[in-house]
């Protein structure tokens, strides 16, 4: 499903290089649920990013779903992004003047779906996260799990096949951050594949597949082994 | 989409309320500002009489004297010209016309007796120049060879001795003679006043029309320019009336181009007949002038109101680069938030298109402000120089009102353009994770 190949990344100024990513390989089948760790600045982000299309790689290839994306332009990369990932974030991002029904309806907004279908997946996204009933309600009236449950709705109402979140427990307390991950899980369970990436060691340990990068390559590519029935 | 992005825009401009309200605020005062001179322009400017002003056309003799440097030929007719002219044998509507003042006294001890601004006009005057009519009409030829004391009344001074009745066949007494009325004039107030611009192009319409020629037969006091090249040779009214001085405006009807060369022929010859008696030496390349050549031959459009165009539309400059300046601090502080729109499929064009449309937004609310800054600004032009002409025509009709929303909001998206492709060239990612 998605397949990177020798990726690099180069940030460069007039006086510094900097290597985000170097030789980076990966393959990551549907239905994963695969956490990404490592020290600050080693990489994750930028990972995410490219794997996100929100930036490009400097080199190597990139397969998403079979299509090669470097040969993609802006319209085609926004319409990908649009109908196959989904993107979870530390600091939820909703957009504070619009309440949660339409911070939610946003990327079915750019779909193009009409109004009576927007109206149907939207509550529906929201029901499932618990919070249909306050879908007239802005962002700064909820707690921070609930911002973050927002968040999960609104990257699951366009039903990609693909999410991506990065540090979404990060600032949320423990009780609230079990739940985010239970509801993570169950989304997981549902078929959708889910790349995280995670200071959180813990969290790491009890996905299916843990990566670890340092200074832009991974270093340790790790499998749970299945419960014993 | 459009409306979803027009409300974006209102919910943008409700989350920085300020910031929005200074952008509207330099909007305002700029398009205000500017619309304020553009209206002055746009009348000024004005053809007074589109239905016709391609027909209408004016005389001018270049009465150009070798032994004078640099002389201006007068934009108005000697009493023997405009005599002879309108003595020459044409099917053509014309009209000898200037102005006079005259003394009324009313009927009764209730009003007492006034001056009155007066005009002697031939009788095709007002069928030429589409003068409406309340009551009655204007009188025909037969009266202007007759010299019959006949007068059209104003509504204005209709209403001041006959309160406002039709006085139609009822008679006044003007110059100490007794002048019947045949017509009341409609509401009337061509702007610029073409007929006579060497008298005040924005001056008010006369009060009374006469037949032309009651103003030397009844000796009436003649107003208006007069431009003499030549001393009368005597004195006394004849004297004057031979000198080569210019008083007088000659207007003639003519339908289509033929007519026109038809009359410039007559013209011509009349030209060639005058010079056979030493008169009109100079060779001149125009003598008709259809209203709109006359308005840019005459410089009714006043130099001051250019200037002052070219100002207001500095400051609409100053304005706008404000503009681009809040808008600029206005975009790139959404940058979070065109980060997460990207993330979530928009592409740039898309972006684009919404951030463009809440510069219009911003445009039109600052152009409703403008047409309230520029009805004040109006105003405040009609107290300056209301005692100096009139002003009347100074007001913001619909068309002018909507200009003004179109200008706020074109040259609002115009000053958008660079903030809205910064804002939408950002690098998502870095503001995703730092939002």
């Amino acid at each position: 499903m998605l397949k990177m190949t020798h990726i690099s990344k180069v940030f460069r100024t007039d006086v510094v290089e900097t290597h985000a990513l170097r030789d980076f390989s990966l393959h990551v089948a549907e239905g994963e649920f695969v956490t990404v760790t490592g020290p600050s600045g080693c990489g994750k982000t930028t990972f995410l990013n490219i794997a996100g299309l929100l930036e490009t790689a400097s080199g190597g290839q990139y397969l998403l779903d079979g299509e090669d994306v470097s040969s993609l332009n802006d319209f085609q990369r926004a319409r990908m992004r649009n109908q196959k990932i989904g993107f979870i974030f530390q600091s939820f991002n909703l957009m504070p003047d619009l309440n949660l029904f339409d911070n939610v309806d946003v990327p079915l907004r750019y779909r193009g779906v009409n109004a009576a279908e927007r109206k149907v997946r939207v509550e529906r996204a929201l029901d499932a996260v618990g919070l249909l009933s306050r879908k007239k309600h802005l962002p700064a009236q909820l707690s921070g799990g609930q911002q973050q449950r927002v968040a999960i709705a609104r990257a699951l109402v366009g039903e990609p096949r693909f999410l991506l979140a990065d540090e979404p427990t990060g600032n949320l307390d423990s009780n609230t951050a079990e739940g985010v991950m239970e509801l993570l899980h169950e989304i997981n369970n549902n078929g959708t594949t889910i790349i995280m990436v995670t200071h959180d060691v813990v969290l790491a340990s009890r996905s299916a597949r843990n990566i670890q990068i340092l200074d832009g390559r991974i270093i340790d590519d790790r499998r749970a082994q299945p419960k014993a029935a | 989409m459009f409306f979803y992005y027009v409300r974006l825009a209102l919910l943008s401009y409700r989350r920085n309320p300020v910031l929005s309200s200074l952008m509207v605020l330099a909007v305002a005062v700029g398009i205000g500002a500017y619309m304020v001179i553009f209206t002055m322009n746009y009348y000024m400017g004005g053809d007074p009489i589109p239905q016709k002003s391609e027909q209408l056309h004016h005389i001018q003799f270049d009465y150009g004297n070798p032994d004078i440097p640099n002389f201006e030929p007068p934009p108005q007719l000697t009493w023997l010209d405009a005599t002879a002219m309108l003595e020459q044998t044409t099917a053509y509507p014309r009209t000898a016309t200037s102005k006079f003042v005259a003394i009324i006294e009313p009927p009764g001890n209730e009003v007492r007796p006034f001056f009155v601004n007066g005009r002697g006009n031939s009788a095709d005057f007002f069928s030429m120049f589409d003068v409406p009519f309340k009551y009655g009409s204007g009188w025909d030829r037969s009266a202007d060879v007759n010299r019959d004391l006949v007068v059209v009344l104003s509504d204005e001074l209709n209403e001041r001795l006959f309160g406002g009745r039709d006085s139609t066949g009822e008679t006044l007494v003007m110059h100490g003679m007794n002048f019947t009325v045949t017509g009341v004039m409609d509401r009337w107030q061509p702007a610029p006043k073409f007929y006579d611009v060497n008298n005040g192009s924005f001056d008010p319409v006369e009060e009374a029309y006469i037949p032309w020629e009651l103003i030397i037969s009844q000796e009436l006091n003649r107003s208006g320019s007069t431009n003499c090249w030549q001393a009368p040779e005597g004195t006394g009214l004849q004297a004057f009336l031979n000198a080569e001085c210019a008083w007088i405006q000659f207007w003639v009807e003519l339908p289509d181009a033929d007519a026109r060369s038809d009359y410039s022929m007559l013209v011509d010859n009349y030209v060639a007949e005058q010079r056979s008696l030493g008169r009109m030496r100079m060779p001149v390349e125009q003598r008709l002038f259809n209203v709109n050549e006359w308005m840019i031959e005459q410089e009714v459009h006043p130099d001051e109101t250019r200037i002052l165009g070219a100002l207001a539309g500095m400051l609409l400059a100053v304005c706008l680069l404000n503009t681009v300046g809040l808008l600029l601090s206005k975009f790139l502080g959404k940058a979070g938030e065109i980060g997460v729109r990207q993330a979530l499929g928009a592409h740039r064009g898309s972006l684009f298109i919404q951030h463009l449309i809440e510069a219009g937004v911003i445009g039109a609310i600052g152009g409703v402000l403008g047409i309230g800054v520029a009805a004040l600004g109006l105003e405040g032009i009609k107290v300056l120089i209301g005692s100096l002409m009139i002003t009347e025509w100074m007001r913001l009709d619909l068309t002018v009102m909507a200009l003004t929303i179109a200008l706020a909001i074109v040259s609002t998206i115009i000053a958008g353009l660079y903030p809205i492709w910064r804002a939408c060239n950002i690098n998502p990612s870095v503001h995703l994770k730092s939002q």
